[in-house]
């Protein structure tokens, strides 16, 4: 069985900065991380693979090639390939000139079951995985909180949806595009000693313009159907705050305003 | 005339007619037609909200179908000729949205939260970096605007009645999917936070002890809720949650313990009329929208005003069999 996972490296948006003067972000020394969703992802198809030998698994992401070691990291826990898609043409890329790209590679590929996160947690958007379901003519199914492992065939697989009111079953035939959050709570596993000093330079694939041959007008923000005019960070009023200790008199001074306001 | 077809999610009808306040901003001064599409359901609630309500009746097909229903819209757009079509952010309206997109070969916006018009230049705005930056997104090309809104943000604001036309439409073919819907379970139903008038909130502050805070929320007569980290970290269930990867809520009365209170945060809470939050750091953001801030650790406080409200209670009912004496 062969599964592929879509991921991205995002910055840790708690250790997030913005330049208030310059009204720009300080991506140096943000910390990047496997975007939760998509870490739920990569854990289900190891997990898989872990009772199930003959699976393999191949990590895609379209990013700058300056992730590479967060894809070694993932090579050294037990994906068989990894593939960066990067290319100073696909700069800029909306969420459809994106699809577009990754849809090209994966076209080529062969696959039983594609493997997403739902939610990314920096732009959020949550199109990808269903802009490829478009372009690849498979359906896709977001919100994924548990993949049955004894139905996972190559047939079709059995997801539970969870929503605000109600757990959902589903049946899918597969190849599909099945996207998870991270309430599904799969765990990546941790690199062996062994493996954390393992060369896994032959097992990265990195994919230019040159392999998918995109005219210019066709990706990065040429080939975009929406483009950033600006970006700000919100202002909030500010209110005539009081301050008070959390001690008694605190509690005292709470305790009144509740009661002048009425909710005691 | 322009014309905007809004999705209608069956789940999550208010919402959806309230897209009708995010139509009204799109199309400022502009005259503009409604039509509400329903997938398999009767419309019998929608009428009067829209000029025109259209409901897609074939016997083959799913509403829970991501790849069929995308495909009857796609059918739909091609005979109707919409300039724009908004889909409510739910979990489905979320799903078909950037398929739709993506068969219309148009931009799409998610989850947009303001939108701003400049004579034809029409700005959408969205929150990114969950929260921390706002965008505003302009669309390229001639394609048929597409958005999805975020939910609770614009309201329909009692339209005028209208008369509403209806339309039946049947799709010339059903795409498969080949998706079986093989058990539904309705989970236990919690309250809605968006409804509670005082919620008693935690954040990081509270993390090992965020099952007192019930206890003054009951004193209360609130509800309890969550910032972001106490859900990650499955202390609470996400339906509690506040922000923008949670829910917007407006109670009269938000406590916020032990919340820092980081953009996506407070995002959520911009119709909240009373603010008191109890955190350790004096300057910490959620505490210049605070009418209260109390410095300290928040669970000892917890305790200390639960403390103070047990007194008044007890004095208000001595004083009130006094007064039966």
């Amino acid at each position: 069985m062969k599964l592929i996972c879509l991921v991205k490296f995002v910055p840790d948006v708690d250790s997030f900065n913005y330049d208030y003067e310059n009204s720009v972000l300080i991506r140096e020394k943000v910390r990047l991380l496997l975007n939760p969703d998509d870490a739920c992802a990569v854990a289900f198809a190891l997990k898989v693979k872990a009772t199930r030998p003959e699976t393999s698994v191949e990590v895609v992401t379209m990013a700058p090639a300056t992730v590479t070691p967060y894809m070694e990291d993932l090579l050294r826990i037990g994906v068989d390939r990894g593939t960066i898609i990067a290319d100073r043409l696909f700069a800029g890329s909306d969420t459809f000139a994106t699809a577009t790209v990754l849809a090209r590679y994966l076209s080529d590929q062969n696959y039983d079951a594609i493997l997403t996160g739902t939610h990314a947690i920096d732009g959020d958007t949550s199109h990808i995985p269903a802009q490829l379901g478009a372009c690849l003519d498979l359906n896709q199914m977001s919100g994924i909180v548990r993949i049955d492992e004894q139905r996972f065939s190559l047939a079709s697989a059995v997801v539970d949806v969870e929503t605000e009111d109600e757990v959902a079953t589903y049946e899918m035939a597969l190849p599909a595009i099945l996207s998870l959050t991270r309430d599904s709570k799969y765990k990546l596993p941790y690199a062996s000693r062994k493996d954390l000093a393992r060369d896994v330079s032959d097992q990265l694939n990195l994919m230019t313009n040159r392999e998918l041959a995109f005219e210019i007008d066709e990706v990065g923000l040429n080939g975009s159907k929406t483009k950033v005019v600006q970006t700000y960070t919100k202002e909030f009023d500010q209110k005539s705050r009081i301050v008070v200790q959390a001690d008694d008199e605190g509690a005292d001074f709470v305790c009144k305003f509740l009661k002048e306001k009425g909710f005691i | 005339m322009k014309r905007c077809l809004v999705y209608l999610d069956e789940k999550e009808l208010k919402d959806s007619i309230d897209l009708l306040g995010a139509v009204r901003q799109v199309y400022a001064g502009e005259a503009y037609e409604t039509t509400g599409v329903t997938i398999g359901y009767m419309i019998e609630p929608v009428r009067g909200a829209f000029d025109k309500v259209i409901q897609v009746m074939h016997p083959d097909l799913k509403p829970f179908d991501p790849m069929a229903v995308t495909e009857v819209l796609v059918e739909l757009q091609n005979s109707h000729g919409f300039d724009s079509i908004l889909v409510p952010a739910t979990p489905f309206g979320r799903m078909i949205a950037p398929r739709l997109a993506m068969r219309l070969k148009t931009g799409l916006v998610a989850d947009v939260t303001a939108i701003s018009r400049n004579g034809n230049e029409l700005k959408v705005i969205r929150p990114a970096y969950s929260g921390r930056i706002m965008a505003g997104i302009q669309y390229i090309g001639d394609g048929p605007v597409m958005m999805s809104i975020r939910q609770g943000v614009f309201h329909a604001d009692n339209p005028v009645e209208k008369t509403t036309l209806t339309e039946t439409f049947t799709p010339s073919f059903v795409r498969d999917g080949k998706i079986q819907r093989l058990a539904v379970k309705q989970k236990e139903q919690i309250y809605d936070i968006r409804e509670s008038d005082v919620l008693v909130s935690g954040g990081g502050g509270v993390i090992g002890n965020f099952h007192q805070l019930e206890q003054l929320a009951q004193k209360l007569g609130g509800q309890v809720s969550a910032s972001r980290k106490i859900v990650d970290q499955g202390l609470a269930p996400r339906s509690i949650q506040v922000g923008q990867s949670g829910k917007n809520v407006s109670p009269k009365l938000y406590i916020a313990l032990g919340i820092n209170g980081a953009i996506q945060h407070v995002e959520g809470l911009k119709q909240v009329e009373n603010i008191i939050s109890v955190n350790i750091n004096r300057d910490a953001p959620i505490c210049s929208l605070s009418d209260i801030v109390v410095e300290g650790d928040a669970v000892a406080f917890i305790e200390k005003l639960v403390t103070r409200l047990d007194q008044e209670k007890f004095e208000l009912s001595s004083k009130s069999v006094g007064s039966k004496n």
